[in-house]
């Protein structure tokens, strides 16, 4: 079984970060380190977990977030002892992670940089809640922990990395940074084809739709429209006005108005297996709960005991760090 | 800790060979270049980066060489473009194989395998090599073979239907695509701890990474919640945790966020492309000529990282690439003749 990480030791400090953006991503950074073999130590405040009562909560009272962001660590009042790396907020890190050789820093806009932030806040000034939502609508924030989870990714990437160089090394994760990384198309194309995309502007090509038992994602790209047109069959899709991109955006709302009843009539597996068979990217939206008696994820053994996702990672066709992560909920 | 130019870049000496497409498996690979490694990108002549296709990339003359966001996610890399359906670019791929660390392939699956490269026949070829396969659903699995793009991932892994502020579940589209953009963050890690594994044992790896599966695992808390019975609402723009938070209009026909303690603008591209924390930052960063370039997402205090390189045009260092692998000028001049090796797409402008 692989474990990269075996003999190290981390230090989570994400139970003692000042704002939840960091103290979220830190818990993710450590939560991975968990999974690759670590030895993982999270000291609680006297307060307790911070995480213990926040949403979602569980029918016994505890939270979800706690037993997801926590499973495969040893929590403790204090650190004790050497450590490989830590990971948590300037003040965190200089309080209790002075002397440990690899120290992942999370800031808001860069080293010491902390103004009060929160995720929604991040989304907004990244550029990245005024791309997502409908367009007739206000900007809608992406769903669960993305900007804090993703700066998670970050710097546990920049920790495995600073562990191969050797010796000492700060790692500098800026939440902003990564949010913007993100949605990095958006400045992008201001800066080099001098426009950007924008929410409200033109319709989207791709959106939900509603059929029989929920929505599906109508994802296809321009090359797919005859085979979209095919499968839909309905005449009036081979007019003029809907033969380019350019045309289908104009006459949207025509288009729709086409596209939504014969979509409504199906349900999301009738739809998927039609549009999967033409090779149109077209998929079911799945709430959580379908999730868990979902075949796929079933057949890669992708979740343990108690809805807990494994690492979304499969080393030599084995699944990694799961026995650590799996016992938190067995 | 004052910077120490000459402290080695975490992955120094590691070679990669990058078959990446578009963003999932292209800039999971400029990570890598971005963390020390010597990135060698492999294309087709029948089969370039699709990103060599997309919108501004202007008409006529080598009009593959310029296309703005290809060139902006791969730049620094070295260039190769071989025909690897044609038994002598197989050859000559597995010669960059022999002296390669990492390989990065997000085809559709089973293209690999069609190219005489499937998995198993390379890890036994090359048992330190680490091979990173990204894909939408992962190597198996019913679903193995389903046509997905990001904004798929986001329908079936769970997060649309948890997004939006109306009655509509909400994807992000074509200018997000959010799990091609996060996964990078999550398979560069994943190649490193390869990396770190072999130090210890030799050995490399095939690491299996599903898109679809990240989606979920990023909403691990709601897959426990769902699995005790708590519901799994969709909350619109208030916090997960619980803090009172909205998005309100700004009076200015634009959009305010709020919460306990703070407040920001809703930005839209061209109003982050002018902030001064994206300025200084390192979400686009510019190459030695000026021109923007997809950034880092961190930096280390004593190894400074930066964007060394503009991307070089197509199949620029074919015979640079080939000749360290031990092919002799005649035998590469061959491969030229036969067009297994190019400098150009094989199809036109409308391929």
């Amino acid at each position: 079984m692989a474990a990269p990480l075996a003999g190290r030791r981390v230090l989570d400090l994400g139970a003692l970060c000042a704002q939840r953006p960091h103290a979220l991503a830190a818990s993710m950074a450590a939560r991975l380190c968990a999974a690759y073999g670590a030895e993982v130590v999270r000291p609680v405040p006297e307060s307790g977990e911070p995480f213990a009562r926040l949403p979602p909560l569980l029918p016994d009272g505890g939270s979800a977030l706690d037993r997801f962001l926590n499973a495969g660590k040893r929590r403790g009042p204090a650190a004790t002892g050497a450590f490989d790396a830590a990971i948590g907020d300037s003040a965190a890190l200089g309080a209790h992670a002075a002397a440990v050789p690899v120290r992942v820093r999370l800031s808001v806009f860069g080293p010491g940089e902390d103004p009060p932030m929160s995720e929604l806040g991040l989304l907004a000034l990244s550029g990245l809640l005024d791309i997502v939502g409908e367009a007739e609508g206000p900007p809608a924030r992406l769903a669960g922990h993305q900007p804090a989870y993703a700066a998670g990714l970050a710097a546990c990437t920049g920790l495995l990395a600073a562990l191969r160089a050797g010796g000492e090394e700060v790692v500098e994760v800026s939440l902003f940074d990564v949010t913007a990384w993100l949605n990095w198309k958006a400045p992008a194309s201001v800066m080099v084809l001098g426009a950007a995309p924008s929410r409200s502007g033109l319709p989207k090509d791709w959106h939900t739709l509603p059929v029989r038992d929920g929505h599906v994602a109508l994802v296809y790209q321009d090359k797919d429209w005859p085979a979209l047109r095919d499968l839909v069959g309905d005449p009036r899709l081979r007019r003029e006005e809907f033969l380019t991109i350019a045309g289908r955006r104009r006459h949207h709302a025509e288009l729709m108005a086409v596209l939504r009843p014969w979509f409504a009539a199906r349900s999301r597996a009738e739809i998927t297996a039609a549009a999967q068979a033409r090779r149109i990217p077209i998929g079911p939206v799945l709430a959580p709960a379908e999730l868990l008696d979902d075949a796929q994820h079933r057949a890669r053994g992708f979740l343990g005991p108690g809805g807990m996702p494994h690492l979304p990672l499969r080393w030599d066709g084995a699944r990694v760090g799961a026995e650590a992560t799996d016992a938190a909920l067995a | 800790m004052p910077p120490s130019p000459e402290a080695s870049l975490p992955l120094a000496g590691i070679r990669v060979l990058d078959l990446g497409w578009i963003t999932a498996g292209a800039a999971s690979s400029t990570l890598l270049l971005d963390l020390g490694a010597e990135v060698i990108k492999v294309e087709g002549p029948d089969a370039p980066d699709p990103f060599r296709h997309w919108e501004g990339r202007g008409e006529g003359g080598d009009w593959w060489n310029r296309a703005p966001f290809y060139n902006f996610t791969n730049r620094g890399k070295r260039s190769v473009c071989l025909d690897l359906k044609d038994p002598r670019g197989r050859a000559a791929m597995l010669r960059l194989l022999a002296g390669a660390d990492v390989l990065v392939e997000n085809f559709r699956r089973g293209v690999l395998a069609r190219f005489g490269l499937a998995v198993p026949e390379l890890r036994r070829r090359f048992p330190r090599l680490v091979i990173a396969s990204i894909s939408s659903q992962g190597e198996d699995g019913p679903d193995r073979d389903m046509v997905s793009f990001g904004s798929t991932l986001e329908a079936t892994g769970g997060l649309a239907a948890l997004t939006g502020t109306g009655a509509a579940p909400v994807i992000t589209g074509r200018e997000v695509n959010y799990p091609d953009q996060v996964v990078c963050l999550f398979a560069a890690g994943a190649i490193v701890a390869a990396l770190l594994e072999r130090d210890r044992t030799g050995q490399g790896a095939h690491l299996d990474l599903s898109q679809r599966e990240l989606t979920s695992f990023l909403l691990g808390e709601e897959l426990v919640a769902a699995a005790a019975g708590a519901p799994s609402p969709r909350r619109g723009n208030a916090d997960p945790a619980g803090s009172a938070e909205r998005v309100v209009p700004d009076g200015a026909g634009g959009w305010r966020a709020e919460w306990p303690g703070g407040a920001a603008p809703v930005r839209d591209g061209a109003a982050l492309a002018a902030a001064p924390e994206f300025l200084r930052g390192t979400a686009v960063l510019r190459g030695p000529d000026g021109t923007p370039a997809k950034g880092i997402p961190f930096r280390f205090a004593r190894r400074p990282l930066a964007v060394h390189e503009a991307c070089r045009p197509l199949g620029a260092d074919n015979r640079a690439v080939l000749a360290d692998s031990g092919l002799a000028p005649e035998e590469i001049a061959a491969l030229e003749e036969a067009g297994v090796l190019a400098t150009a797409p094989r199809r036109g402008n409308d391929a």
